[in-house]
């Protein structure tokens, strides 16, 4: 890590890199994760000299990246223009992990600037977040316990269900959906990867002059 | 002595996770708000904008991809509009009442407490504050559990991450922006394209004293048939049955429609965020079975319908698995 992205970083750690800067350094960390252990370094650093407790400051650090990212569907859209669908796809995947460094910045600072817990109150540890796995295939015989899971096959496989007549299923679907993944199953909707072309006929169908 | 009994027993009530539960049921049927959200699962990162109104019993709710696609899905209470501009389509599904769009939280006791255990896990902060961590966990393997990040001081719910029996997370959701509004205007519910240019397609359940002819001989311990009805789906020349099975809080919608002449039946599966799909054929008819559920909870009700009015028998044993 060179001098200057160094610099760059206690700049946006004081809240004072330009916009263009901030959306590099981004991007930077996406990729480096030496950088995204510096910057959590830096933030806890920062609270420990100011002295001050720090959950506050580390939720400006954490503000200010939530807040570059909020300003990110300008640069998102110009990605799409430029380079296509799998670069946005990328984009959006490190703009979640430039996010994961916020919060991880809030965990490190907590450990240090607030007092042990109450005894009655479990306060777990945010940094290490489990990851994410796929969800279980069908190939398990109704019977047998859960005990390990697959992706299934994408849609639109040979012999998978088109994407098409999932997407008017799940339509129908969704106001019987649960209200904990009600906004899930809405995202998985509009998402990018759903394809709702109509698949065969029409249903009833209306054309309306607006 | 009895005030310190009381201060002793005080923050155990207040911190139990049915009560969190409630009180994040509440907030969610009350408070108005905008803000943005990530979810992820395994190769899949989506960012969209939220902005959620309850005036005079009125839930208006509007989703926006911000991946660029411009898709959008527009609620106001039972009508849905989903809108797909880059595929000039929109979709419309319209309710009288049936869904549970409006539906509260269940109450998570009585026979629910034999197919999930509520746990409060502690305290947590996050960039909007401290939170409350409540675990719903599943008590066999054919339902997702949940781990929900409430706020303390909104109980709204901030992130959620969807878990398997064993635990593993399959799905997370967390807020990156969160602010409230009483005055969201009308105009924040009107979709940023142009609906002139869209193919507008309905999909409406069709007339009440219409019921398909179908229902699961055997389910997983604790659904039961909420919903049957027929129901046009865009896609397919004729009104499907659909019925609709739940355990109080997963549910599963299962389609039912005659085979299309000279095309082939559809055998498979599909998946579309935290929705799972099983197609299959059953006494020449497709089936195609959805919800928000593990994929062996779909085959299993799937592969037990019948084209006759059948009764449940009691939940087999086998499927009374813990599933771990």
């Amino acid at each position: 890590m060179t001098d200057r992205i160094k610099e760059q970083l206690s700049t946006f750690l004081d809240g004072e890199l330009p916009e263009p800067e901030t959306a590099l350094l981004l991007k930077r960390l996406e990729r480096d994760d030496e950088l995204r252990g510096a910057l959590s370094r830096y933030s806890l650093i920062g609270a420990v000299l100011r002295g001050d407790g720090d959950v506050p400051a580390a939720r400006q650090v954490a503000a200010r990246v939530s807040a570059a990212i909020a300003r990110e569907p300008v640069r998102v859209a110009s990605l799409l223009r430029v380079r296509g669908r799998a670069a946005l796809l990328r984009s959006a995947a490190g703009l979640a992990v430039a996010a994961g460094v916020a919060f991880g910045a809030v965990s490190l600072v907590q450990q240090v600037g607030t007092p042990p817990p109450v005894a009655a109150e479990a306060i777990i540890a945010q940094a290490a977040e489990p990851p994410i796995v796929p969800v279980s295939d069908f190939a398990e015989p109704d019977d047998a316990p859960v005990s390990s899971y697959v992706t299934p096959p994408a849609a639109d496989a040979p012999g998978g269900l088109p994407q098409a007549e999932l997407a008017n299923y799940l339509v129908a679907h969704y106001g019987y959906a649960s209200p904990l993944v009600r906004r899930s199953v809405g995202a998985g909707l509009i998402s990018a990867s759903t394809d709702a072309t109509l698949a065969e006929g029409t249903g009833e169908e209306t054309r309306i002059s607006q | 002595m009895v005030l310190a009994l009381w201060l002793a027993a005080a923050p155990v009530v207040a911190d139990s996770g049915e009560e969190w539960l409630k009180r994040m049921g509440d907030a969610l049927n009350n408070a108005s708000y905008v803000g943005e959200f990530i979810t992820e699962s395994t190769g899949r990162t989506e960012r969209l904008s939220i902005i959620h109104r309850v005036r005079d019993g009125v839930v208006s709710e509007r989703l926006v991809s911000l991946s660029g696609n411009g898709r959008e899905l527009v609620r106001e209470n039972d009508e849905v509009v989903v809108y797909l501009p880059d595929q000039r389509l929109a979709i419309i599904e319209r309710r009288s009442g049936r869904s549970d769009l409006m539906g509260a939280l269940p109450q998570f006791e009585g026979e629910m407490a034999s197919w999930y255990k509520i746990d409060y896990v502690g305290r947590e902060a996050t960039i909007f504050g401290p939170t409350a961590v409540v675990a719903v966990r599943p008590l066999d393997g054919y339902r997702f559990g949940y781990r929900l990040w409430i706020d303390v001081d909104s109980h709204m719910p901030v992130r959620s991450d969807l878990s398997d029996a064993a635990g593993r997370v399959v799905e997370r959701l967390r807020f990156t922006r969160l602010e409230f509004d009483s005055n969201i205007t009308d105009s924040a519910f009107e979709p940023s394209l142009d609906r002139s240019k869209l193919r507008w397609v309905r999909q409406s359940p069709q007339a009440e004293d219409e019921s398909p002819a179908w229902r699961a001989a055997r389910v997983p311990p604790g659904f039961r048939l909420s919903v049957s009805g027929m129901q046009a789906v865009a896609g397919t020349s004729a009104p499907v049955s659909h019925l609709v099975y739940s355990d109080g809080l997963a549910s599963v919608s299962v389609f039912i429609r005659a085979p299309t002449p000279g095309k082939a039946p559809i055998q498979g599966s599909g998946r579309s965020g935290v929705a799972s799909a099983f197609s299959t054929v059953v006494e020449g008819h497709q089936v195609t079975v959805v919800g928000e559920v593990p994929p062996r909870t779909l085959k299993l009700i799937a592969t037990g319908l019948r084209p006759a009015p059948v009764v449940a028998p009691p939940a087999p044993t086998a499927a009374r698995d813990r599933g771990n």
